[in-house]
């Protein structure tokens, strides 16, 4: 009899402490989210190095929310003077009965998500994504830095929409800076101004970053004529190895002077490109682009995933920050396309205004799609590297204004 | 009792009144769009600068001339076996059966990258090379393997 009653003990106390009475509804509606993520990462590859640690992230978390759960030290009243639990444990005394201290370790997530909780993995990301830019069709053609200036403006209109849909300063900062269409830079800047929103703004960014070959073409289709999309740009000139190995030295001077809350992204980022173009460190630069990034994606994108537990991300929040996410993409690349459409008349139509929207970043996505839109009206139309020279300035110029927001609201 | 900073701020913003949420944004936005043009016209400035430097010193134009001249010949060994005088200047180049319209683009593309648009060349054909040796195979695999 004893040996049942104890057989049905154990059974009782592991469906107790199982996922089956832990969980909540919504652990189960994220569950059902993460698999759907999942399916987006593996059968239609949306962003899969990113969205796959993501969704994995996320369904481990709501799995298993202790993964996740930060170290804590609990007081145990100690029952004897010779208590054997109490051993190497620091004792404190409080109301006259003796506690002694048992520390609980956080989850393996907890740990991992310190990189990206200190800003430590986008810098990090950065340097590899320098290691593989190339800022040549920028330094041949530097008009289109005002392109990736252009299309950072839907973050600071969509910074105004969330502060009247009830966000506070640095929530609003956070959530507009969704549409520099940046991952890093996004993580970046939402640990600083808002931590909380952190699962919410990864996802839908990573998510507007997948669909920008869905979201952009009709927004540039609309907003130019055949005409302007049939331009033919000049072919750049040249760009000596020199220029190239001056560029990410003078860029970091002057960024980490004037706006020095910039200087840890763009420090990284062209410290980078320096590893490639110097051509004198190609063992760093490979590790850096390749070992390194690898290593930080998996860390960046499973405890980013981890952070949308089911009680943090079903909340109406999420709902208008997706909304706003949405608002601020669509903003930057309409922005990028009409200053496009203004260079094309004060050159006097040799700029293909499509290469605006590339002023956000998603390198190279955004350059590709003004590629494809632009061969759609010409087949021998070529404005791939035309559109590398904004997409690559957006990357300093939501950079520049991840600084500004740091500094404005932070 | 410790009070949290979130708690603090979502306090903070229950607080502000429109015409403080105004005041806000308008400062942001000013503040974003004037700083964020003037840090990247800055910069425009600077390359615009550093490269007629760089220019200078390397001996301007006559150096990117030299620089042309270098890169083209060794580009045009390659493409010779393909780009010859111009056939006609309106007549299709014969394609080879099963080669498809992209890689055609491809490599009308990557010519006029290289010659331009002055008609000094013209692809006369575009056939399939031979097959490549096991060594250039597992050369070409071992490359395109990681992506």
């Amino acid at each position: 009899m004893e040996i049942l009653t104890g057989f049905l003990d154990a059974i009782k106390g592991i469906y107790e402490s199982s996922g089956l009475v832990s969980l909540g509804w919504q652990n189960y509606v994220m569950i059902g989210i993460s698999c759907f993520l999942l399916y987006l990462a593996i059968k239609k590859q949306y962003e899969p190095l990113l969205l796959l640690p993501i969704a994995f992230g996320m369904l481990l978390v709501n799995l298993y929310p202790e993964i996740m759960a930060a170290p804590h030290i609990s007081l145990v009243e100690i029952q004897s003077a010779n208590d054997p639990a109490a051993v190497g444990h620091t004792v404190q005394e409080i109301g006259g009965k003796i506690y002694y201290e048992n520390p609980t370790y956080g989850g393996l997530l907890y740990y991992l998500y310190q990189g990206v909780k200190l800003g430590i993995y986008p810098p990090l990301i950065f340097l590899g994504i320098g290691c593989m830019t190339d800022f040549g069709p920028l330094i041949a053609n530097p008009k289109s830095l005002i392109l990736g200036a252009a299309a950072q403006i839907g973050i600071f209109i969509t910074f105004t929409g969330a502060i009247f849909l009830g966000f506070t300063e640095s929530e609003a900062g956070a959530i507009g800076i969704i549409g520099g269409a940046d991952g890093p830079t996004a993580i970046y800047v939402t640990t600083k101004l808002a931590p909380h929103l952190l699962g919410s703004i990864a996802i839908a960014a990573y998510s507007y970053m997948a669909l920008v070959p869905i979201i952009q073409p009709p927004i540039m289709k609309a907003l130019t004529t055949k005409k302007e999309r049939g331009v033919v740009m000049e072919q750049l000139r040249p760009v000596s190895k020199l220029e190239k190995i001056l560029f990410p030295i003078i860029v970091v001077i002057l960024i980490a002077i004037f706006l020095p809350d910039a200087a840890p992204l763009v420090g990284m980022l062209m410290l980078g490109n320096l590893f490639k173009e110097s051509g004198v460190v190609e063992r760093i630069a490979k590790a850096a682009q390749n070992e390194l990034m690898n290593i930080i994606t998996i860390f960046l994108g499973t405890t980013v995933g981890a952070t949308a537990s089911g009680a943090n991300f079903l909340k109406l929040d999420t709902l208008k920050i997706i909304a706003l996410g949405l608002i601020a993409f669509c903003m930057g690349t309409a922005f990028g396309v009409l200053f496009g459409k203004i260079m094309y008349k004060l050159t006097g139509g040799k700029i293909n205004p499509l290469i605006g929207s590339a002023g956000v970043s998603a390198v190279p996505m955004a350059a590709r799609v003004s590629q494809k839109v632009g061969q759609q009206e010409n087949p021998g139309n070529f404005l791939l590297m035309h559109a590398m020279g904004p997409n690559v300035a957006g990357v300093i110029g939501s950079a520049v204004a991840a600084g500004v927001l740091l500094n404005v609201v932070g | 009792m410790v009070l949290n900073g979130i708690g603090l701020t979502q306090f903070a913003a229950a607080e502000l009144s429109l015409a403080e949420k105004g005041i806000a944004s308008a400062k942001v936005i000013l503040t974003g769009f004037v700083v964020v043009f003037s840090v990247l016209l800055l910069l425009i400035g600077v390359i615009k600068l550093y490269s007629f430097i760089v220019g200078m010193v390397q001996g301007s134009g006559g150096s990117k001339k030299k620089k042309n001249k270098e890169q083209t010949p060794p580009v045009k060994k390659k493409v010779t076996a393909e780009v010859s005088e111009p056939v006609s200047p309106k007549q299709n180049p014969p394609v080879e059966e099963g080669i498809p319209e992209e890689v055609v683009a491809v490599i009308a593309a990557a010519v006029a990258s290289v010659y331009g648009k002055s008609g000094r060349a013209k692809i006369k054909s575009i056939k399939k090379a031979g097959g490549r040796s096991a060594w250039a195979n597992a050369g070409v695999l071992d490359n395109t393997r990681p992506f």
